[in-house]
């Protein structure tokens, strides 16, 4: 017998983003532990006296209400569980944390068992929230969204021969998803050879828990090197520009001035 | 049925469809609207229906973008521009033309204004080279210029955050005074509904009664 579906549920969410649906009222995605993304509908949303709207905002942990709709569940009630308020105090924060909402978006389908991505963009939220790295908490992120999500890197063998690739002889293609050898480059014209530090790096990070991969030294030109070269990967598996990832290195750029903009600058990988 | 011109198009002459399209094109406006609209119009005085059509021609034809503040304008520079009264010292940044409107009703600013046209939003595609900032620099950087205060107006949400912190980051080397709009609970509220960012700004910015 098909099991029932109830008139009202109770879940916990992130807010992903909304976007305006009428006069006052707003469609909100939001990222669940146990039914994956949804859009739901929240109703006078954009009244000043709306009762939900503070809790409803994209970048907040908030626990929902949701009457069983035809199209779309609509919000009933809304409580904030964490509001993240540490990644409102600082730009580059902030720009990350968008950053990382709009990978999650990115690489999730609707209604899809997302609980290993919910778990890391939470914890991923709070540790930023709390002042953890920004390059560790967004590398770690962005490995684990890519290998919860199919699309992760091969950062050890050969994506063509299978054999394993010394880093320091390494070369990396974003389109073929990983690192190739020196013989197996003939199949990737597109790849390049890999600084091996980098390449090291994510290996540890791919393969190390949080805390342990915390212990890793990371100078400014090295996360800038790393962040140019993860960018990259996931725009070529999002197949699409992230507008968000440009704000990041943008919001840097202003933080620290042109002149000081992150080690490395325009330098290629 | 999503056909606009409803369900008997046989019934209503081509001019009739044609302006329950043009209706039915607008935002917000479904099909029974567009048809309620044209029938509307159609039953009003001539004198109404050109007053509706001149009206669409000329804020067409004669609305521009003022060339220093970005407002929509049939003047330009804009009126608020060109206002001798107004203290030039203060500007004020707004995302959209409406939000200078709803601060001129308060009747308590005096000073200019600066329209973003929008908001950083990368959800969207929209980013800091897709709105007027590049305006605003220009205009800041002007020799001529009297402004020391930029008052960044725009709304309480993530991406007016994320614009307004970004705005800062450029404006304060320039030696400006960047400022925002107070934020804490609205006419009205209650404090039981109200979440847990505004109602810790309205405590820390508290004031003396």
């Amino acid at each position: 017998m098909p099991s029932r579906i109830p008139r009202v549920t109770k879940t916990a969410a992130i807010v992903l983003k909304h976007r305006r649906l009428g006069d006052a009222d707003r469609i909100v995605t939001l990222l669940t532990p146990h039914r994956g993304k949804i859009d739901v509908v929240a109703k006078g949303l954009l009244r000043s006296r709306s009762k939900m709207a503070g809790h409803l905002e994209p970048l907040t942990l908030t626990e929902v209400v949701l009457a069983h709709g035809r199209s779309m569940d609509i919000v009933t009630q809304a409580q904030t569980v964490e509001p993240f308020a540490g990644l409102q105090r600082e730009l580059e924060l902030l720009s990350t944390a968008m950053y990382l909402l709009e990978l999650t978006d990115r690489f999730t389908v609707e209604h899809a068992d997302s609980l290993d991505v919910y778990e890391l963009l939470e914890a991923s939220l709070r540790r930023l929230s709390r002042g953890d790295g920004v390059t560790l908490v967004t590398r770690l992120f962005e490995l684990g969204l890519l290998a919860s999500t199919g699309f992760r890197p091969e950062l050890e063998h050969c994506l063509e021969t299978g054999e394993p690739v010394a880093a320091e002889r390494a070369f990396w293609t974003h389109r073929g998803g990983g690192v190739v050898s020196e013989a197996g480059r003939a199949s990737h014209p597109e790849a390049f050879a890999l600084d091996a530090r980098v390449l090291r790096v994510l290996r540890a990070f791919q393969a190390l828990p949080y805390e342990e991969a915390g212990r890793i030294r990371i100078d400014p030109e090295l996360a800038g090197r790393l962040e140019r070269v993860m960018h990259e990967f996931v725009r070529a598996q999002a197949e699409r520009e992230l507008k968000s990832a440009e704000f990041v290195s943008e919001s840097r750029r202003v933080s620290l001035g042109s002149t000081d903009a992150v080690a490395g600058g325009t330098e290629p990988v | 049925m999503n056909d606009p011109r409803g369900q008997h198009p046989d019934s209503t002459t081509s001019p009739i469809n044609r302006l329950i399209e043009a209706f039915h094109r607008l935002p917000g406006i479904g099909p029974k609207s567009a048809q309620r609209l044209a029938y509307h119009v159609l039953r009003a005085p001539e004198e109404e229906a050109s007053d509706l059509a001149d009206a669409l021609i000329e804020v067409k034809r004669s609305v521009v973008l003022c060339e220093r503040c970005q407002n929509l304008t049939d003047t330009n520079p804009c009126r608020i521009c060109l206002d001798t009264g107004r203290d030039r010292t203060i500007v004020c940044v707004v995302e959209e033309p409406l939000d200078v409107q709803a601060i001129e009703r308060t009747g308590g600013f005096r000073g200019l204004y600066h329209v973003l046209h929008g908001v950083i939003s990368p959800s969207d595609g929209i980013g800091p080279e897709e709105l007027k900032i590049a305006e605003l620099l220009t205009r800041i950087r002007d020799v001529d210029t009297d402004v020391a205060e930029v008052i960044v107006a725009t709304n309480p949400n993530l991406e007016g955050e994320a614009t307004s912190m970004y705005l800062a980051r450029l404006l304060q080397p320039l030696g400006l005074s960047v400022t925002r709009l107070a934020r804490g609970l609205p006419a009205g509220a209650d404090l039981e509904y109200a979440d847990d960012v505004t109602l810790g700004r309205a405590l820390e910015f508290r004031q003396q009664v």
